[in-house]
């Protein structure tokens, strides 16, 4: 087992661990410090993956920007573990119920999926690097990559309609 | 791309409108020019005039999607001239209203021309994210602002799912590709992680076209939005996915279709069932239009069940007839008083041209021969029936599309035979009602000559 695979499975066990720790946890700050933990570890698997940019752009904007602006939304509501609402016990059955029938279909779908090809690279090709991404993108990908535009501006616009004073 | 780089390019225009003028009507007009221009270019781009740039083989110009854009757009053009003025009584931002509006239309020129999921996604998202605002635009209703943050919670997650569906279809797919007419490639059998992608693809779909058991959203969301802008979303937004749906599914899986198509039916039945049954409970008719709109898009999913040529025709039939139906009654119902069935009580005698007008809109939702929506509903059953499959869901359709009847009529009941005070809370002007006839005009042409009207689209396209 090379150093690959080891932080692969490191990794892996790491991500699903706090995914599930995020989900269990009674204190909503908890599990906003769990998920800045899976994303620091998909993000390790994104470098893994030979995807430099894309792993610190994911640290950047979710580990940082989102997860600051979670805690933020907890200080103003001010969220702590006594004001979880008690859900009905019928609501979580239904909710395991139908979570555990997609999560069925899901391993289902994986078990018998074949790999094709390769289609990672790993410890290889420089494919992930700024300067090949931005050829691409201004490429192959131009017209979604100017597209988007709108929508940023659309948001951009709705932050408006909604904040501003009447 | 005339109407997506348009489109685009005018909800910047709307956006500066507001900064050089305060009048509330050069804004409005400034909108209409921009909708008519937008129609116009469409109209070049069927032609085959069109502004070329490569875009990477990423969005496919065909008829289908154009048709689909020109009723979306005339739809639109003819939602500002009737309820423009509602959209001023909203709130301040009159411009950025407009701006969302347009924004939306540019999402759904992408919608109606996408050749890979990543197009789709876009387009969906600009879509979705303009009309999460507008749903709360009405800051000072709490409704308003409930209604806008449930769209937007279950709509984030619905986007999820489909980005999910997406991975797996990219990984199903032999070369890894966002293609949709390459997801099939070299494939001979569907494998299961193929089939989940449709899956997911399916629910987040089935989403915003508000399917059931997709729906529950949608009688929140349209009965808590402004109703000038519930109007638009019922309509000229839900018919464009329409359009983009059946691409996905024609040319995406339409090779897998006996594999996914039962799963369809189900979705189709339990539309129509609950639609129908839950619309006939309803106190008010703006929630009862809601249920009926998830009723509609029952009767627009079976298009999907078909995949043939008829059912392509037929959509768009649908799409126009519904549309122009829906965005009449709405402008009528934002006028008035009360909107429960009681408020419509004895409408008939304080304003017979509304009345009239919207008796009319009822008998084409309803389906009823004469009007648009009997054709409309005849060729999607008619394209079920063609491929000679799935009679039961015909049958089941037809029960659901006479259900519908009894709480349409109920609204022409109360205008007609009750005696009330039901009125508007302001007199109509005479461009209003002469615009409500014109479109009433519209609905009777569309049911009496279908096919001229299909020949003529069909032999515009010829020529060019």
């Amino acid at each position: 087992m090379g150093i690959t695979q080891v932080l692969f499975w490191f990794l892996s066990i790491l991500a699903i661990l706090s995914a599930i720790l995020v989900v269990v946890s009674k204190n909503p700050v908890h599990s906003v410090l769990w998920l800045i933990v899976v994303f620091v570890a998909i993000s390790g698997h994104y470098i893994l993956l030979d995807a430099q940019f894309l792993a610190i752009v994911n640290l950047i904007v979710y580990a940082g920007a989102i997860m600051v602006l979670f805690l933020f939304v907890f200080m103003l509501m001010n969220l702590n573990a006594d004001t979880e609402p008690q859900k009905n016990r019928w609501l979580k059955i239904a909710g395991v119920v139908t979570g555990g029938a997609l999560l069925l279909v899901l391993v289902a779908a994986l078990k018998k999926a074949d790999m094709k090809a390769q289609l990672a690279e790993m410890g290889h090709g420089n494919i992930g690097l700024i300067h090949n991404l931005g050829a691409v993108l201004f490429s192959d990908y131009v017209v979604p990559f100017e597209l988007s535009s709108a929508l940023f501006l659309s948001a951009m616009v709705g932050v408006v309609v909604i904040g501003k004073k009447d | 791309m005339n109407s997506i780089l348009l489109s685009a390019i005018w909800g910047i225009v709307m956006m500066f409108s507001g900064v050089f003028t305060q009048s509330k009507s050069a804004i409005r007009y400034t909108a209409i020019l921009g909708l008519i221009l937008l129609l116009l270019v469409t109209c070049m781009d069927l032609g085959g005039c069109r502004v070329d740039i490569n875009v990477h083989k990423m969005l496919y110009f065909d008829t289908f999607g154009m048709l689909g854009n020109s009723i979306a757009f005339a739809s639109t053009l003819i939602y500002v001239l009737l309820s423009g003025r509602d959209m001023e009584k909203v709130g301040h931002n009159l411009a950025e209203y407009f701006a969302l509006v347009f924004f939306i239309l540019c999402g759904l020129s992408i919608v109606t021309s996408f050749n890979t999921l990543l197009m789709l996604f876009l387009g969906i998202e600009i879509m979705s994210i303009p009309l999460y605002i507008l749903t709360g635009s009405d800051k000072r209703n709490l409704k308003s602002n409930e209604a806008s943050l449930k769209y937007f919670l279950m709509g984030s997650f619905s986007t999820g799912l489909m980005l999910l569906g997406i991975a797996l279809l990219y990984g199903a797919s032999s070369t890894g590709t966002f293609f949709i007419d390459d997801l099939w490639a070299g494939k001979t059998s569907s494998e299961p992680l193929f089939m989940a992608g449709i899956l997911l693809m399916l629910v987040s779909m089935g989403f915003k076209v508000s399917a059931a058991p997709f729906h529950f959203w949608t009688p929140d969301a349209y009965d808590g939005a402004p109703t000038v802008f519930t109007s638009f979303m019922a309509t000229v937004v839900k018919v464009s996915i329409f359009v983009g749906f059946v691409r996905l599914f024609d040319e995406g899986f339409g090779a897998s279709k006996e594999k996914w198509q039962l799963f369809v039916a189900l979705v189709t039945a339990a539309t129509l069932f609950i639609g129908n049954i839950t619309a006939v409970f309803q106190q008010s008719v703006k929630r009862m239009l809601a249920y009926s709109s998830i009723a509609q898009a029952g009767f627009m999913l079976l298009s999907l069940m078909a995949l043939n040529q008829v059912s392509k025709e037929g959509i768009l039939l649908y799409a126009g007839a519904y549309s122009l139906a829906t965005i009449g009654i709405f402008a009528i119902l934002i006028r008035m008083k009360d909107y429960t069935f009681e408020g419509f009580n004895g409408l008939a005698k304080q304003q017979p041209v509304l009345a009239a007008t919207c008796t009319i809109f009822l008998l084409s939702l309803a389906g009823i021969p004469l009007t648009g929506g009997f054709f409309a509903k005849y060729y999607m059953l008619s394209s079920v029936v063609a491929t000679g499959h799935y009679l039961w869901l015909v049958i089941f359709a037809v029960l659901c599309a006479a259900v519908s009847v009894y709480y349409y009529f109920r609204v022409i009941q109360a205008m007609y035979f009750k005696d009330g005070d039901g009125s508007t809370e302001e007199q109509p002007s005479a461009g209003f009602k002469g615009l409500l006839v014109f479109v009433a005009a519209l609905i009777l042409l569309l049911g009496i000559f279908p096919q001229t009207l299909l020949d003529l689209l069909s032999k515009i396209v010829y020529i060019y």
